[in-house]
């Protein structure tokens, strides 16, 4: 979740950008843990594809506009585990998703409420990898008592929890996750820290939770960091994602800090275990990741006697520097 | 309440699921459906996949038969074991109190994921009180999502017996739009109709007007009721696509 732009971190300028030369990952497969396909168009879900993303997961979040009755939860959920879920698989991507109340509408503890209440018909739904994103924004005491609650129901359903972290305050917020986390008595190997950086990355590995980095301009992580960051502390436990919303972000942010990444030296297996393994192995712990699933259609059910266009990879293309539309 | 001998289906399919999972899970799911206990019936309605798996289940020619002879149209070859779980739990449910029986399988559709959209479609042809899911049927085919579009319109018997014409005409209307396979939607020629034929064949003149094509079945359909010098005069418009 991108909440709050704060644009002092532009690039510096008279840096040469260089292009992005999809053929440095041509063949690589990646494994995009946290991007919000709701806020995209399919110019991306293509691009996605086309660059080698061969999976996602799309965590429950704020979208922008804050909700003001439980049906508008109640349809965004279905929407995750629905609508989302088969406009991805039309390009071949498989959509997963994590399912919660984000930090930011706990607030609304009325509303809270209600939603605390519909999220087990949720939690147990096929392809839902994870309890997510949930923690702190404001770090208020609302956010803290829905974080917990929150904490519980992936305790009881046995699903891995994605964290998000707060971009003020962050490495206190950050340390109080965690601690919650045990707290509660989670596994630290079943929670995911989402949105690291530098000074938080040491202490999230140290005490044995993975560790996300979330590439996304001016408010995150760049990902010339992000490979300082990989020569720095290794592949274990570190996976990377685009957190691709409604706001200027990049949902070719994993590939292409792949293709720095092998610019730079870092090893094939390193590259791999960031940008498509440890992703898989932290959310598979859900029992609802089946890499066979992955580049092909729906699933079993939906190939049976189907030869229809709206199926995965074949959505027809339509050639944008064209001035003529067909 | 059902049109059909429900103890029969439930005796053949229940025979059908445990030649096609594991027994324990078959052992739990001959516990489950008890609709007056709503969060467990939600519940293994959701966790499905997780007990059956999802592979395509097999049947016997025989069985097949069987099927067809108790509620006829009604077909699930190549559905996947959890479809058939899912549709068997739906008919483990006690339709006695209509209210209460309604309200939680409407409950299950309005937070459905996909393969759960597609399992009760696909039980609309062995659910209670038929007559009653008409609305629910219509609000499907307005779905554009492919493999939930097809367990409407594939192989299954209800939109034919019980949609009312329009209905009937948007489902054939939405299936050619997205591509469907019309020779599996049940009961295409039966309920051909002039009204059908009539949008038909604007359809095809605006598609011929944008200089794209209309797949063969539709001269199949509007031709019985269409002046034959009419269907050719449009056909026209294609001979130079």
């Amino acid at each position: 979740m991108c909440c709050s732009h704060s644009f002092e971190d532009k690039p510096l300028p008279g840096q040469k950008p260089e292009a992005f030369d999809i053929s440095a990952v041509k063949g690589m497969k990646f494994f995009d843990p946290h991007v919000h396909m709701t806020s995209r168009t399919t110019d991306d879900y293509q691009a996605m594809a086309d660059a080698g993303v061969v999976a996602l997961i799309e965590p429950a979040f704020w979208l922008g506009q804050p909700r003001t009755g439980i049906d508008s939860f109640r349809d965004y959920y279905s929407s995750l585990v629905g609508w989302e879920r088969f406009r991805s698989s039309q390009f071949g991507i498989k959509h997963y998703c994590t399912i919660g109340l984000n930090s930011r509408e706990a607030n609304n503890e009325a509303l809270a409420e209600q939603v605390m209440e519909i999220l087990p018909l949720f939690v147990y739904k096929d392809g839902v990898v994870g309890v997510g994103e949930i923690g702190f924004d404001d770090q208020t005491a609302a956010e803290e008592k829905y974080y917990r609650l929150q904490l519980d129901l992936a305790k009881e359903a046995g699903l891995p929890v994605q964290v998000h972290t707060p971009h003020r305050d962050k490495k206190h917020g950050t340390q109080r996750s965690m601690d919650i986390a045990i707290e509660h008595g989670l596994d630290p190997y079943t929670v995911i820290i989402d949105h690291n950086n530098e000074e938080t990355v040491k202490e999230v590995l140290d005490r044995g939770f993975w560790a996300a980095f979330t590439i996304y301009p001016f408010t995150k992580m760049g990902n010339q960091r992000m490979v300082e960051v990989v020569k720095q502390y290794g592949s274990e436990r570190i996976m990377i994602n685009s957190a691709a919303d409604w706001g200027i972000s990049d949902p070719l942010a994993v590939p292409k800090t792949a293709a720095l990444m092998k610019l730079n030296g870092i090893s094939a297996e390193d590259i791999e275990l960031v940008t498509y393994r440890n992703a898989i192995t932290a959310f598979a712990q859900s029992g609802q990741i089946d890499e066979a699933d992955f580049g092909v259609n729906i699933d079993q059910s939906a190939r049976f006697e189907g030869n229809s266009i709206l199926r995965g990879g074949q959505q027809p293309r339509v050639d944008k520097s064209s001035i003529i539309i067909s | 309440m059902f049109g059909y001998d429900t103890e029969a289906l439930r005796h053949l399919l229940a025979t059908i699921i445990q030649n096609n999972i594991k027994l324990d899970a078959w052992t739990w799911l001959s516990k489950q459906g008890d609709i007056n206990n709503t969060a467990n019936f939600n519940a293994a309605f959701a966790m499905m996949p997780r007990k059956t798996g999802k592979a395509v289940i097999t049947i016997t020619t025989e069985q097949a038969e069987q099927l067809n002879t108790i509620r006829p149209g009604f077909v699930i070859e190549g559905w996947t074991a959890d479809r058939l779980g899912r549709v068997y739990l739906l008919l483990q449910a006690d339709a006695t109190n209509r209210e209460h029986y309604f309200a939680v399988i409407e409950n299950l559709f309005l937070a459905a994921e996909m393969n759960e959209l597609v399992a009760l479609y696909s039980a609309l042809p062995i659910l209670a009180y038929p007559d009653f899911l008409v609305k629910r049927c219509a609000e499907g085919i307005r779905s554009n999502i492919g493999s939930v579009l097809e367990a409407i319109m594939y192989h299954n018997p209800y939109p034919a017996e019980y949609l009312p014409e329009a209905a009937w005409n948007q489902l054939v209307m939405k299936a050619i739009f997205t591509d469907k396979r019309l020779d599996l939607i049940t009961g295409l020629n039966d309920r051909n109709n002039p009204e059908l034929a009539r949008i038909l064949m604007d359809f095809a003149r605006e598609r011929g007007a944008a200089g794209r094509s209309v797949v063969p079945e539709l001269w199949h359909l509007a031709s019985p009721f269409t002046d034959a010098g009419i269907v050719n005069a449009v056909k026209q418009q294609y001979s130079t696509i």
